[in-house]
């Protein structure tokens, strides 16, 4: 029975065990049509075991799942021609070039029709068309996987980490076949766990950790609603800039994002984030620097994003997971 | 099995790619198609030598006389023998030890007249005495001698002018003569495609299934039956050509004369069917790929060795040959011989029967465990 509603996807009460460990946690959430939706979170933390129920993959232990009006358990052969999948890691057949690929699985769909030229077009890989799977780059078999689970035109598309281990300018180009799909007005189920990936293309974000959805909201009201600072990062070598910053009433702490370096924080001297709740406090350090005769190298103020409430609505291991995800950006 | 969930057209389209896939690989192809083929023209040329074997006969006339000659004319014309001539004049010992010869047959000085001595009334009856002089740690030599003996036998025989007491008639139990290669193309055969399928099966669903490939497929139409169902037909097909090239290749080079009949194709598509449905099992066994490839190694080396492919069975110790009896492949290999060697319908039935049961239980116990996302089903 399908049930007409303006949710592309309901999760309700939705729990995945493996054995010992707790996958997905009671997890309750919405998605509407035509939204693209993005789960943010670090490794581990339940993403695709979610989006690979939501999406039929994976069978939950229990909880339902309602994707365009059906039960994802009961109806897999009537949802699979509506959605197009991109799974985490998307690989395909060696030897096949990138137009056969696509011709591939628009025939498992049974599509006749599928502009097989204009999804090449798409994804920009004109020139890649006969070109086999195992010769493109990581950011071009991407692509090819975005075309290929767009070959049976889906109404919901899921797209599990599509830019995960990319380059920045590739994930870049893979950005802008998403935001084409935004403009579209297809659904889009994205997860990631790239901060910037989540704003510049979501209209509503769910933070996902240890298999539990900690905040949801656009990005903006996620900021509004759990950050109330802006970030002042200073990069300064001299000894006395951190002691007077103390002095003051701050707690600058060593921004492990971008020095690596473990002497630094004992050294008193480095890269350093202080959360601000005024304008004037930017001022007065400055006073005191001054004051005080420290010097710095250079100073950056950025409002809150979703980085910090990031930080702010999860534990510590993720401020870790966090710095290794700005590495690799 | 629910045949809503078969689709002849997303059956069509794998098996393109898979058929795509492998023409495109060189390294699959040689292994495949090339490698049974050199494995027939290499033991085939063996086997052929074997059963037309001429020894090479080194004979030193210190006689020279009319009589002399004719009796190396009678060996020579046994066809068992290429006869090398050693002259007189060389001391025959240093010549078999400096390796020239392993069997020197020396006519004694005085031969005609010893043997025109015997042949006449007045016989001593004693024999006339050639002397073989011969390398004990030379390979075969041995055989060499007891066909010399036989020839010169025979020579004897025909020298005495009675007909022999004892004559001895040879029937074969099969209605033609065949030569070893015709038994040995059956089971090429049989060997070929069980290790394609056993590794083609395990490398396309373990190398998939790791790449992440098939966890892709379940978000399309295709259902595990159309899965499994063209993949067997993909490795079918290429057991089929497979087969054609080493039949043909076996009539061209070793004009063979095999019966090509049902059989073929019954035993061909058991095979498949039963060393597909093995390598699902062992897809779902060994999680790894390069572990599955291992533990279908550890699986084919005994079949290929103690199941009858390259010597006969009877040849091994009883308790080999009754090891034997449990390899599903010593079913192929028999049933192939008996329908296209000893064309013995029922002796290929009961064959077929025994590997048929075997393919059947596999094979579902395959369809069962396989699965498109990692999940225990």
């Amino acid at each position: 029975m399908t049930i007409n509603t303006p949710y592309a996807i309901e999760v309700d009460g939705l729990t995945k065990q493996y054995n010992d460990f707790l996958a997905v946690d009671n997890l309750s959430f919405t998605v509407k049509k035509a939204e693209v939706f993005a789960l943010l979170g670090p490794n581990g933390a339940g993403k695709t075991t979610t989006v690979e129920i939501i999406n039929t993959i994976l069978k939950p232990t229990s909880g339902t799942v309602t994707l365009l009006g059906m039960d994802v358990t009961q109806k897999k052969y009537d949802i699979i021609p509506r959605i197009g999948v991109l799974p985490q890691g998307f690989s395909s057949f060696d030897r096949i070039t990138v137009r056969e690929t696509l011709e591939y699985y628009s025939r498992l769909f049974g599509c006749r029709k599928t502009d097989i030229k204009g999804l090449i077009a798409l994804v920009n890989l004109n020139h890649k068309a006969d070109e086999q799977y195992r010769k493109l780059s990581g950011g071009l078999k991407q692509r090819l996987g975005i075309a290929v689970a767009l070959v049976n035109d889906p109404e919901v598309i899921f797209l599990d980490e599509p830019t995960t281990g990319l380059d920045p300018r590739a994930r870049r180009e893979v950005w802008e076949v998403l935001l084409d799909l935004k403009k579209k007005g297809k659904t889009v189920f994205l997860t990631t766990h790239y901060m910037e990936e989540a704003e510049v293309l979501a209209d509503t974000v769910a933070i996902i950790a240890k298999g539990r959805i900690t905040a949801m909201g656009s990005p903006l009201e996620l900021i509004e609603n759990n950050v109330n600072y802006f970030t002042m990062t200073l990069t300064s070598v001299d000894e006395n800039m951190v002691g007077i910053i103390r002095k003051m009433g701050f707690d600058p702490v060593p921004n492990a994002y971008e020095d690596t370096h473990e002497d630094t924080q004992e050294d008193n001297h480095g890269i350093f984030k202080i959360h601000l709740e005024h304008t004037d406090d930017v001022r007065r350090i400055l006073n005191a620097a001054n004051d005080g005769k420290a010097s710095f190298i250079s100073l950056d103020i950025r409002k809150p994003n979703l980085e910090e409430v990031f930080l702010k609505l999860t534990d510590d291991p993720l401020r870790h997971d966090l710095s290794s995800m700005k590495e690799t950006v | 099995m629910n045949l809503k969930f078969i689709n002849a057209n997303i059956i069509r389209a794998n098996i393109i790619v898979n058929i795509k896939s492998f023409y495109r690989d060189k390294t699959v192809v040689f292994f495949r198609l090339a490698f049974p083929v050199i494995l027939i023209l290499v033991f085939g040329t063996i086997f052929m030598e074997r059963d037309n074997e001429i020894f090479d006969l080194n004979i030193q006339d210190l006689d020279g006389t009319a009589s002399s000659e004719q009796l190396i004319t009678a060996v020579d014309s046994s066809k068992r023998f290429k006869i090398t001539t050693v002259d007189p004049a060389v001391n025959a010992r240093p010549y078999a030890m400096g390796g020239k010869a392993n069997l020197v047959l020396i006519v004694p000085k005085g031969f005609e007249m010893s043997l025109m001595e015997e042949m006449s009334a007045e016989s001593s009856g004693k024999s006339v005495t050639l002397t073989t002089l011969y390398d004990p740690s030379s390979f075969g030599v041995t055989t060499k001698m007891g066909v010399l003996e036989l020839v010169l036998a025979g020579i004897n025989q025909k020298m005495s002018g009675k007909p022999a007491p004892i004559d001895l008639t040879e029937i074969s139990v099969l209605k033609k003569k065949y030569r070893f290669i015709e038994f040995f193309v059956p089971g090429i055969i049989a060997m070929a495609v069980m290790t394609a399928c056993l590794f083609g099966s395990v490398n396309l669903n373990a190398e998939l299934r790791q790449k992440g490939v098939l966890r892709k497929l379940s978000t399309t139409p295709i259902t595990r039956i159309d899965w499994i169902l063209s993949n067997v037909l993909y490795q079918f097909i290429l057991a089929v050509l497979s087969t054609l090239v080493m039949l043909v290749v076996s009539y061209f080079v070793f004009n063979v004369s095999l019966s090509i009949n049902g059989w073929l194709l019954v035993f061909v598509a058991l095979d498949v069917f039963a060393f597909v449905g093995l390598g699902m099992i062992l897809t779902r066994v060994a999680r790894e790929a390069e572990s599955a490839a291992a533990a279908a190694d550890a699986l084919m080396f005994p079949m290929m060795f103690l199941s009858g492919t390259f010597f006969p069975v009877e040849m091994m110790p009883e308790f080999l040959q009754k090891f034997a009896r449990v390899l599903p492949l010593y079913y192929v290999n028999e049933g192939l011989r008996a329908s296209m060697v000893f064309v013995d319908h029922m002796a290929s039935l009961k064959n077929a029967l025994f590997i048929g049961v075997f393919a059947f239980v596999v094979f579902v116990i395959g369809t069962i465990v396989t699965t498109f996302n990692g999940e225990r089903t």
